[in-house]
């Protein structure tokens, strides 16, 4: 167990220094227009100039990196090109709320997926499977923006029952904080729940097909005990590893939706730095969505691989 | 003989000509569409739908039914370009990858990998903040996000022709490596690309909408659904269908792309036909 742990360790170093290079080289690939964003476009080239200087965007791409790189790993992401404040701490604060939407969101689509899921892998190749399967593609077509602009004319609007953005903090309002990421849990949470239906459903035609499922039948065990001690106990693990990634997915869509309801979360953030061409805000913004993003897939993959590897094989392919 | 397995063609038989007519609808947009979708009519401003204007009028009087028609001739094209810009990167990435095998094998892959991981939206918004807000550039956007998984599928494809006789035989038959490759392996990873380019297709649409919807993609006036959904918004209450309709479209579209792509699947995959 520890040799698996150890080697996925040692892949996921590399792995989050090759992705802060291309998401550095990403956010820089426009040489100068850092610049010339803040200052506007009739900032002289002497104004230019001094600004880049003072920024340390003068230098060679690979120093810029390596100085920015050997900060962050202190935790200190720069300051803002605006209001020269310290990003790091900004970021931080941002972080529990994006976790806890995400959070929220994954839920949601877990408590649509497993059932449905569940349903059409046992009922393969029925009706009742096409018309999941279907309904899965039709979740997964809806665009979240679109649905939390329906949402929010519906239940904020015209019902009254939501608030039409805003986020209260947990600490000071249980039910309040709810009541404020319930839309936005809900945008993003319906439309993921249509990969995550498929997944389920792909676990359970897996589990159906294996030789204890044989045995259990010939025994004569009931349907329902077949169902929930036998198919959805063997299910639910490879469903929850392989779609523990459709979680970092969802983490990436926050940007939008944290838009939309105008959520104080890291994804409004990158928003907020992409608006203003404040590139350490938006890198570091993105840095923490990236990492979250890693950290899941790589904890994802690491639980399926100590659980059982056949089984997560299996459902992958 | 053999029989044939018509319950695979059902998807493709009900999406098909769904998806002739959307293609037919945007190409001639100019014929189709009954006004001008950039014609300002200030008398008939956030009208509700009627006879005239079939799904009403937004805050500056203009035919939101033109816009929206306007608005697929758009997302079509970035969804093509997007999807040709993966598909040729990608597929030079992957065959490169499988045919040299070895270092070269890794090193790319290993990088596919990573900016697999990537969320697409957040690295859409960070290329589109750099290149700079236009059609071309959210193509070229999403088109780089294609790429890694165009590269793995096309890997992965080549991998298995590559253990094929014929190839073998070309190898022996000492064939270069420019003809083997476009030959022998391009024409026999061509069939799974296209399920993938399909799906790809759909995603490149949402993606080109949810650019739009953010201020990032194509820019008013030009009509697209992303941004008539986002400037809808701001009218929610007095004109919900300013919103509502290109959502709809957007909706329908992809929605009728991917079961396309799932029908092709059905048909081309034959493992997923037993």
């Amino acid at each position: 167990m520890w040799k698996i742990i150890a080697g996925r360790l040692l892949s996921f170093v590399p792995t989050i220094i090759i992705a802060s290079m291309i998401l550095f080289l990403a956010v820089n690939v426009v040489p100068g227009s850092a610049a010339r964003a803040v200052l506007g476009i009739q900032a002289t080239p002497q104004a230019i100039k001094r600004f880049e200087h003072k920024h340390g965007l003068d230098r060679p791409l690979y120093i810029q990196y390596a100085d920015w790189a050997g900060k962050a790993i202190k935790g200190d992401f720069g300051t803002s090109f605006q209001n020269s404040v310290a990003v790091g701490p900004e970021v931080a604060k941002r972080i529990p709320v994006t976790i806890l939407l995400a959070s929220l969101a994954f839920g949601i689509a877990i408590l649509i997926a497993v059932p449905l899921g569940a349903l059409a892998g046992m009922r393969h190749q029925k009706m009742s499977d096409g018309t999941i399967t279907t309904l899965a593609t039709l979740f997964g077509s809806t665009p979240n923006f679109w649905l939390a602009t329906l949402l929010i004319y519906l239940f904020a609007l015209k019902f009254g029952w939501f608030p039409t953005g805003g986020y209260v903090p947990f600490q000071d309002s249980v039910l309040g904080s709810l009541k404020s990421l319930c839309l936005p849990a809900i945008s993003l949470g319906l439309v993921s729940s249509g990969l995550l239906i498929r997944i389920m459903r792909a676990a359970v035609i897996e589990t159906m097909e294996s030789n204890h499922i044989d045995t259990a039948i010939s025994k004569g065990v009931g349907p329902r005990r077949l169902f929930f001690s036998h198919v959805l106990r063997n299910s639910i693990i490879p469903f929850l590893t392989v779609g523990a990634v459709e979680f970092g997915f969802l983490v990436g869509s926050v940007v939008i939706i944290e838009d939309v309801f105008r959520i104080p979360g890291i994804g409004s953030l990158v928003l907020v730095g992409i608006i203003n061409r404040d590139y350490p805000v938006l890198l570091a913004a993105s840095m923490a969505i990236t990492l979250i993003v890693l950290l899941v897939n790589f904890l994802a993959d690491l639980s399926a691989q100590l659980i059982d590897p056949r089984q997560v094989k299996n459902v992958r392919n | 003989m053999k029989r044939i397995n018509w319950k695979k063609f059902g998807l493709v038989t009900f999406s098909l000509p769904l998806v002739i007519l959307i293609i037919m609808i945007a190409s001639m947009a100019e014929y189709v569409a009954p006004f001008d979708p950039y014609f300002l009519d200030v008398m008939v401003m956030l009208e509700g739908p009627s006879e005239k204007h079939w799904m009403g009028t937004d805050e500056l009087g203009r035919d939101v039914f033109s816009r929206i028609i306007f608005g697929a001739q758009v997302s079509l094209q970035v969804g093509v370009c997007a999807v040709l810009v993966g598909l040729t990167g990608g597929v030079f990435v992957g065959v490169l990858a499988a045919y040299y095998g070895g270092y070269v094998d890794q090193i790319l892959m290993r990088f596919m990998d990573i900016v697999f991981c990537f969320p697409a939206i957040l690295l859409a918004v960070i290329l589109m903040a750099n290149f700079g807000t236009s059609i071309f550039n959210a193509m070229l956007a999403i088109g780089i996000i294609f790429i890694p998984g165009f590269a793995r599928l096309t890997r992965a494809i080549t991998q298995t022709v590559q253990r094929q006789a014929f190839l073998e035989a070309a190898v022996c038959l000492g064939l270069p490596g420019h003809k083997i490759i476009f030959r022998e392996i391009l024409p026999n990873v061509l069939g799974p690309l296209l399920v993938e380019a399909t799906v790809a297709f759909s995603y490149a649409v949402l993606l080109e909408s949810a650019l739009s919807f953010l201020g990032l993609g194509s820019q008013p006036p030009e009509p697209s659904w992303g941004n008539m959904i986002n400037i809808g918004r701001g009218f929610i209450d007095q004109a919900p269908w300013i919103s509502l309709a290109p959502g709809l479209a957007l909706f329908f579209t992809v929605f009728i792309f991917n079961l396309f792509g799932d029908g092709l699947r059905d048909i081309l995959d034959p493992k997923l036909n037993e």
